[in-house]
This record gives structure tokens, sequence and C-alpha cells, in this order.
């Protein structure tokens, strides 16, 4: 059975805003995105957003509720996703890898069921809110293994559709601009520009404890179930070259360079990573301000 | 502002104040959202003795406490419930997830807080599957003293406790953590969801960091402004004072006065909002007594406020005895109220009058001397409208 994470990073967006709000900012880059659930309260909020993430399944998510203004999913699209279709030839066996491990047989069927629905959707915004709504029900079932007894049986079917529904409900429009992009942190923050940066680097070595909600659900976008974040991470700032503190360092420093043009910078960190964090921000801005709301929840706000 | 008259330099009384209009604010959250009386002190009870079910620490208890009668304050103001702002259904939904952010602003900014309160209304609707609202934060990411408060609403909500139980172990996975679920079900099974409601946790407070006046008079401008009608209370609390001072009113009438100038305004939250003809016919007289009567239950039960319940509740009484709710006349509606009632209707003439200048109207001294003897007591009307010279 997998370990699921006991602590979970919390990102507020409400807090965000308020930030946001104080310095009068409009626009908002955040390269490490993860789920963008932030950025879709932020966009509900009228602020212009740009997204960067490694993984693939985020920035599907991104343009399903970041970029997507105002396409849903009627009930025969869900339907059209939730269950096989008759003449549609699936890869049932493509998560055989997972059966017995991690999932049940009829589980893992679904899983490549949905494998092939979600790709033959009409839109990148359905596309997005079907990946979200069906990455749900994967925490379910993950979740469901670590307790069977705690959680109602649930069919497949009619909880992939209860999330999707649920996803599709964040779907909003703020009549401005906003972007996702599959890309490394350099890229993101030298490509776009705004009136602020958000950034929530992921600590040292994060990929070898990185969630397995997380993880797992790019393997499943990738149809691959043998994928690692090694693989993933390879080629950007925080893949293995980054395993020692003073190279760790360095790339925030260099992020953080890169990041010089952008009047506001909010980074978020907590109580234990501060000490590492806020010498790096301070040597790379002169006005820093620590604004601790309790101790998971720090950010060091840098203003020109 | 000196609302309150002097405490004797007690900081029981002030405390005890505090407490009240901390209460009263909740109260005034409920009705905003259309929950029903005494919601947030239901909550607030369920959710300190969940809190304890879940093993939290007691210093955090009665912050949990103070955050389940402040849970709904948000919602003042939210543009999905404030008056004749008809949003289509799905935006009203958005702006309905925004209360617990807006309640949290709230309670940031009222220094006599428990600095944790604030987050913990923040976070009290959020899910454990990360489809809450409103910063959708998902599994651990949700601090456990919001849980408390998230359970404890799901219970108060329900018709049943039993429903509520059902739903909460229905949705564990989903709404709720399985060992959230499971500690609840624990709780509920030894306490059978009976809890006493609790004392205001006074000692949590730092009564010196905001004065109750100030806060009441802060509570009243966000409902004026959620009512539509801004700056109201402040108007009807000025014309009043200088008119119970004309009339020679005790000190102990002059404060009941105030604070029934600030709080009338409560009763027309909710769904039923205040008519909006004309303050001086019969029109609407049954729903404007209900109002009253809805105003004054507010404040009844909290003893800095209460004197000014009666007052509240008689302010659409006639002076001729032809009023409701009671068919009070002349001497038997309390002076306080006789004066707010006039202040009251003087402020919405004159607001009208001034509004639509072209339609030659009769000032709202001619229109309020005409009603004088039969709605309201001719010496009042004299002393209101002196007042409202003066100010003008």
């Amino acid at each position: 059975m997998i370990e699921l994470h006991e602590r979970t990073r919390r990102i507020s967006p409400t807090r965000i805003h308020e930030i946001l709000l104080r310095y009068g900012a409009k626009s908002l880059v955040d390269p490490f995105m993860g789920l963008p659930t932030h950025l879709n309260y932020l966009k509900r909020h009228g602020i212009a957003v740009h997204g960067g993430d490694v993984l693939e399944w985020f920035v599907r998510v991104g343009e399903g509720i970041v970029v997507n203004d105002l396409t849903i999913l009627r009930d025969h699209e869900v339907a059209e996703i939730v269950e096989m279709i008759p003449g549609r030839i699936y890869a049932l066996d493509l998560f055989k890898a997972w059966e017995g491990v991690f999932f049940t047989e009829e589980q893992c069927v679904y899983l490549g069921v949905w494998f092939d629905n979600v790709r033959n959707l009409r839109s990148d915004g359905q596309t997005g809110l079907a990946i979200l709504g069906l990455w749900r029900v994967f925490c379910y079932w993950l979740q469901k293994a670590q307790e069977p007894d705690e959680m109602p049986d649930l069919p497949p079917s009619e909880l992939a559709w209860y999330y999707i529904r649920q996803t599709e409900r964040w779907v909003a429009s703020n009549m401005r601009r906003n972007t996702v992009r599959q890309s490394d942190v350099m890229q993101t923050i030298g490509r776009q520009r705004a009136d602020a940066l958000f950034l929530a680097p992921p600590p040292r070595n994060a990929l070898h404890h990185a969630d397995p909600r997380i993880w797992m659900w790019e393997a499943w976008w990738q149809g691959n179930p043998y994928f690692t974040l090694e693989h993933a991470y390879r080629d950007t700032l925080f893949g293995a070259r980054s395993n020692d503190p003073a190279a760790y360092q360095r790339s925030i420093a260099g992020i953080l360079s890169e990041a010089a043009d952008y009047p506001l910078l909010i980074v978020a960190t907590n109580e234990s990573r501060l000490g590492e964090l806020e010498p790096i921000v301070r040597n790379a801005r002169t006005k820093v301000e620590c604004y601790a709301p309790n101790d998971s929840e720090i950010y060091l706000i840098a203003t020109a | 502002m000196a609302l309150f008259q002097e405490a004797d330099g007690d900081p029981r009384v002030a405390l005890d104040r505090l407490a009240d209009v901390l209460t009263y604010y909740g109260a005034v959250g409920d009705a905003a959202a259309e929950l029903a009386f005494g919601f947030s002190l239901r909550k607030a009870a369920f959710a300190r003795s969940i809190a304890v079910a879940l093993e939290l620490d007691a210093s955090i208890l009665d912050a949990v406490a103070i955050a389940g009668i402040m849970h709904a304050v948000g919602a003042l103001g939210n543009p999905a419930l404030v008056r004749e702002n008809d949003l289509p259904e799905r935006f009203a939904m958005m702006e309905r997830w925004d209360i617990p952010a807006a309640g949290a602003r709230v309670c940031a900014a009222i220094a006599a807080l428990p600095e944790r309160c604030a987050d913990i209304v923040r976070w009290q609707s959020e899910a454990w599957d990360g489809t809450g609202f409103p910063d959708q934060l998902r599994w651990n990411g949700i601090p456990v003293p919001s849980v408390a408060l998230a359970l404890a609403d799901r219970l108060v909500r329900a018709h049943e406790p039993e429903e509520a139980l059902a739903s909460i172990t229905e949705e564990a996975g989903r709404s709720f953590a399985p060992a959230h679920a499971r500690a609840f079900m624990l709780w509920f099974h030894r306490t059978g969801a009976e809890v006493e409601p609790g004392a205001f946790p006074r000692a949590a407070l730092v009564s010196e960091l905001t004065d109750p006046g100030d806060l009441l008079l802060d509570i009243a401008d966000r409902i004026d402004r959620h009512l539509g009608v801004p700056g109201r209370a402040r108007n009807v609390l000025r014309l009043a004072e200088a008119s119970a001072r004309a009339l020679a009113c005790s000190p102990a009438e002059i404060e009941a006065l105030r604070i029934a100038a600030l709080t009338f305004g409560a009763g027309e939250l909710g769904d039923g909002f205040e008519s909006t003809l004309d303050p001086l016919v019969r029109l609407g007289l049954e729903r404007r007594a209900e109002r009253a009567r809805a105003g004054a239950r507010l404040l009844e039960n909290l003893p800095a406020l209460s004197a000014a319940a009666p007052l509240v509740a008689a302010r659409a009484e006639w002076f001729d005895g032809t009023g409701k709710p009671a068919g009070l006349g002349r001497d038997a509606i309390p002076i306080g109220a006789r004066i707010l009632a006039t202040a009251i209707a003087y402020d919405a003439i004159d607001i009208d009058t001034r509004a639509r200048p072209a339609a030659r109207r009769a000032t709202a001294g001619e229109r309020l001397d005409g009603a004088s003897g039969t709605h309201f007591d001719p010496r009042v009307v004299t002393a209101v409208l002196d007042a409202a010279k003066a100010h003008a």
C-alpha cells in the first residue's frame, strides 16, 4: 500500500489576494503553480494570472479552470467521459501494473477507459475539467485503500460524475487574458511580465518526497504506470543537480535574479524553511517584509 | 465612540459589553446569511465540544467557540445577499463562496479577538477533497479547528442530528477526512449531540483593544450598506440623541436609545427587507412590525444591549394606538421608541425628498408635521425637527 502524506502544502489564495490588493497588483505570475486552484480564485477576483509548471497534468487542469472562461460539460459529455463508449477500442490493461498494488482490477480498467475518453473531448477546457474531476476520484481511491472501512463504496462512474460536476462550478471569466504553460521556472518568469511574482519553491529534494497523489496522476496522464518524477524533473532547476544545500540555494538565487524586474515578489514559505529562504530573498532585494499569519504560512514580500 | 455610559473603571463591565456586542454581531451575521435565529450560538457550542473530540489543544477551544459565533459575519455586504442585487444563480453561488474570507477579514480587524479566530473562520467551509471554498485547501492543509466548525455547521443545519451523522459518514473521504468523520461519530454516540450553549468565552478577549461602542457603530454601518441605505444609523443616532436631550430623557434612556438607533436595522436583514413604501402610510405596517420584533429579538438576551430591545420592538407603534404589534398608544410607548420611530421616518423621507427634488413633494418637516398626533408624538416631532434644523 502506498503512503499518503501527513502534511499538505497550504496555499491560501484569499491571503495572496489580500497581499495583492494591499500592494495594488493586478496581475500575477506563478511559475511553481502546481494544482492551479489558487490561480482560479485570483482569476475570479479580477487578477490576470499566468501559471507554469513542469508536470503536464497541472497545465491541462490550468487550461480547464484558469484559461477557460466559459466552457463546461453537458450531461452527455460527462457521460462520454465516465463510462466506456460502445465501439471505441480501449487499452484496458494500460494500468495493469497498478492492479493489486494500489488499485482493484475494476479501478484499473476505469483508469484505462478514462485515459482514452479525456483525449476525445472537444476542447482543452473540457479536458482540463475532466482531468481535475477524475483526479479527485483517483485521490478518493488511494485514500480508500488506506481506510477501506471508513469510506463508503461508490461506483466509479458515479464518483467521477460527482467530481466533474463539482469541478466545473469553478469556471468563470475575469475579462482578462490568463495563461498557463508547461515550462521550467526560468522560462515562465522570463517570458511573462506581471505586477507580481508568486513563488512557492519546492523544498530541496522535493521530488523524493512528492505526494503520490500528484506524481501518480502524471503517470496516468502520460499513460505510463512506471513514470517517475526523476524523469520529469531531470532537466529542471530543481532536478538532481540541486540535491545539496549549496546548489539548492544557488537555484533559488538564480530565480530571484531572473525575477528582478517584477515590482512585487511574494515568496511563500513556512516556519521550518524560513531560515533557509529569508537570507536569499534579502540578498536579492533590499525592501523585504515578512508577513507571518501563522506557522504554516509565511510570506516574504519584496517590493521594488 | 462613547456609546455606553462610563464603566467606572470596572474592566469586567467593558468585557461583558464587548462579549455581548460580539454575540450580537454573530446573530446579525446569521440574519444576513438567512440562517435561523440562534444558529451561531449553537454552532459555537457544538464546535467547541467537537474540537475536544478532535483532540485539539485546550488553548484553542475558546478561539474555536468565538469563531463559531462569528462564522457568518462575512455575509454582511456579500453581493449575493445584499438588497436589490439580483445576481444569476451561478454568480450568486460564487459570491457566497467568499463569505468565510470576508468573515476572516472582519475578525482580523477586531483586535480584541484571539489571533487564530480569523483563520478558523476563513477555512470553515473547506472540504477534505479540495472542493470546498474559498481556498480549495485539501487534505491535511485544512487546519483541524476549522474542521470542528465545519462539522458543527453540518450538525446545526440538519433537521435531525442523525441526519448530520449520516451525511458526515457518507461524505468521509470527500468533505471530511475519514479520521475526522470517525471522531465525529464517536463524539455523536457519546454525547447524543446534546450540548448546552456555553457562556461567551470572555477570558479569550482582550477588551482594552476594542471599544464595544465603536464596534457597534461599525456593525451598524455594515448593516446599512448591506441594506442599501448607507449612513442611515448614524443619521438616526444623531437626530435621536439630540431629540432625547431636548426632551430631558435620563442618561439610561439616552444610552438605550443610542443602542436602539444603531441596531434597529438588523431586523431588516434576511429574507424580508424593510418595505420600501412611504414610512408614513399604513400600508406595510405589519411587515415593519415584524421586522421590529426580529430586531428586538437579537438584543433581548444580551444584558449590555437589552435595554434597547423594547424601543426597537415598539418602533412600529402609532401614537394614537393603531400601530403594531401591540397597539400601544401615547405614554404606553416608551419615549425612546417614539423618538426612534420619528427619527427613522424623518431620515427616510428626507433622503427620498432630496433624491427626487423634481417630484415637488412636501419637505420632510411638513410631512412629519402632518403625521403629528396620529402616527407620532407631537412633542417628539417638534424635538426631531428642531434637531434636524440645528444640524442643517
